[in-house]
């Protein structure tokens, strides 16, 4: 199989390196498995901007040319306000990169890690991944590079 | 577009993130700063520093003890047996005391795989007064000479001590945050907590306690901007000694409390990533 470190280019490394470590009110390990990491390029077609955490959802173009659906947890919009994010940063119709884990359930649904905005800026969609740091994973990365 | 699919092994990546499943060091200062945490927010937090200041001397009531009034920035400990490098959180141990009991309850907890055993915090239940305290998000406190009240953005959670109240009351029924009276101890407020469920842990890793738990807490106002937070774990069921956490909040009076509603769209929930667990309250 091909390396491709995908959107993990060297300036997303410097960046997670230097967000991390990640909070959680929670296990982040109980639902996502950090081994497992997803690089995915889409469109957002919702935002929910609610407690526990937002959520995004995406459509990305998958391998066939088709689209597939996905969900994407985020941060909690408290501690995401006060890093500047609003409410109105993503919205729908907007193309997105995002970096995360996977979902342990084998659904479409990841924990991102960082988000890349329609102005070109990189940010943490600040949820969870931290409790346990995985040594290695492995990375999919679905869209276009 | 070309889509690809590739395999990656993202080990450099990785390796460039500081170890964080037994440490849980603070994020950088200027990111995080002290007691805050790196990223875009976190769940809950990972907010920008406080800027660096003089800081001011201790405020005081009108009784002339300290006054602990102010919206703190919190370092979020995950790991109650870690000790960050950056001086704002430290543990008395690395290895806990634990009883035969205490060690069975450790060993027994997947922090990693909750599906089967259940997610109280994920499932928006009660985090108990330690996992409160350890929670990434601010704190408010609220201070007369009669009552003081802890005001957790976390959850919108709160718990009020009358500050004249003696001792723990004999007819206390067992709660999540516990029983608390409090007292003076020169300018450090000692809250004294028991009567706990039994049904939460101690940290995010899972560090258990029983029903047995005694929690002593010395919260010491060292300057204007600055609280310092000793907390000692007393649980002879679980633990074969007491140890103690220490860490530093940070006043913020930028921030102001920020509703957080658990409930309102608790996805891993709804859609069984998280599952509700099944309490033992016998111990």
């Amino acid at each position: 199989m091909k390396l491709n470190f995908g959107v993990l280019a060297v300036t997303g490394l410097g960046l997670l390196a230097a967000a991390v470590p990640m909070m959680a009110h929670h296990s982040f390990a109980a639902e996502f498995d950090g081994q497992k990491r997803i690089e995915l390029t889409g469109t957002i077609t919702k935002v929910e901007w609610y407690n526990p955490h937002i959520w995004l959802y995406i459509d990305a173009k998958n391998d066939s040319g088709g689209i597939d659906k996905w969900q994407c947890e985020g941060g909690a919009p408290n501690g995401l306000t006060r890093n500047g994010w609003t409410k109105d940063a993503l919205k729908k119709g907007d193309p997105i990169s995002i970096s995360g884990t996977l979902a342990k359930d084998g659904t479409k649904t990841c924990n991102a890690t960082q988000v890349k905005l329609p102005d070109g800026r990189r940010v943490f969609a600040g949820s969870s991944g931290g409790d346990t740091i995985a040594p290695t994973a492995t990375t999919t990365t679905v869209g276009k590079q | 577009m070309k889509m690809r699919f590739s395999i990656a092994l993202v080990s450099l990546s990785l390796a460039a993130l500081p170890a964080f499943g037994q440490d849980a060091p603070t994020a950088p200062a200027g990111r995080g700063g002290p007691g805050g945490r790196g990223g875009a927010g976190g769940r809950g937090g990972g907010a920008p520093a406080a800027p660096a200041k003089p800081s001011k001397p201790t405020p005081r009531l009108a009784s002339g003890k300290p006054d602990l009034n102010g919206l703190f920035q919190r370092p979020y400990v995950p790991n109650m047996t870690a000790t960050s490098p950056r001086g704002d959180q430290k543990s008395s141990v690395k290895e806990l005391p634990f009883t035969e009991w205490g060690k069975k309850q450790w060993e027994s907890y997947d922090v990693n795989n909750l599906v089967k055993s259940g997610d109280y915090t994920g499932a928006c239940l009660p985090f108990g007064l330690m996992r409160s305290i350890n929670s990434p998000d601010p704190i408010q406190f609220m201070m007369t000479d009669d009552y003081f009240a802890l005001l957790f953005e976390q959850n919108s959670w709160f718990k009020v001590i009358d500050l004249h109240k003696k001792g723990h009351d004999p007819k206390a029924i067992p709660t999540w945050f516990g029983d608390s009276y409090a007292f003076w101890d020169g300018d450090t407020l000692v809250i004294d907590t028991n009567n706990f469920n039994g049904r939460t842990r101690l940290d995010t890793n899972g560090h258990p306690h029983s029903n047995q738990l005694h929690l002593i807490e010395r919260y010491t106002r060292t300057d204007f901007d600055h609280i310092t937070y000793e907390v000692t774990v007393d649980d002879p069921k679980t633990y074969t000694a007491k140890w103690t956490n220490t860490r530093i909040f940070t006043l913020r009076p930028d921030w102001a409390i920020i509703e957080y509603s658990c409930e309102e769209n608790n996805k891993g929930l709804w859609e069984g990533r998280i599952t509700v667990p099944k309490f033992d309250d016998e111990n």
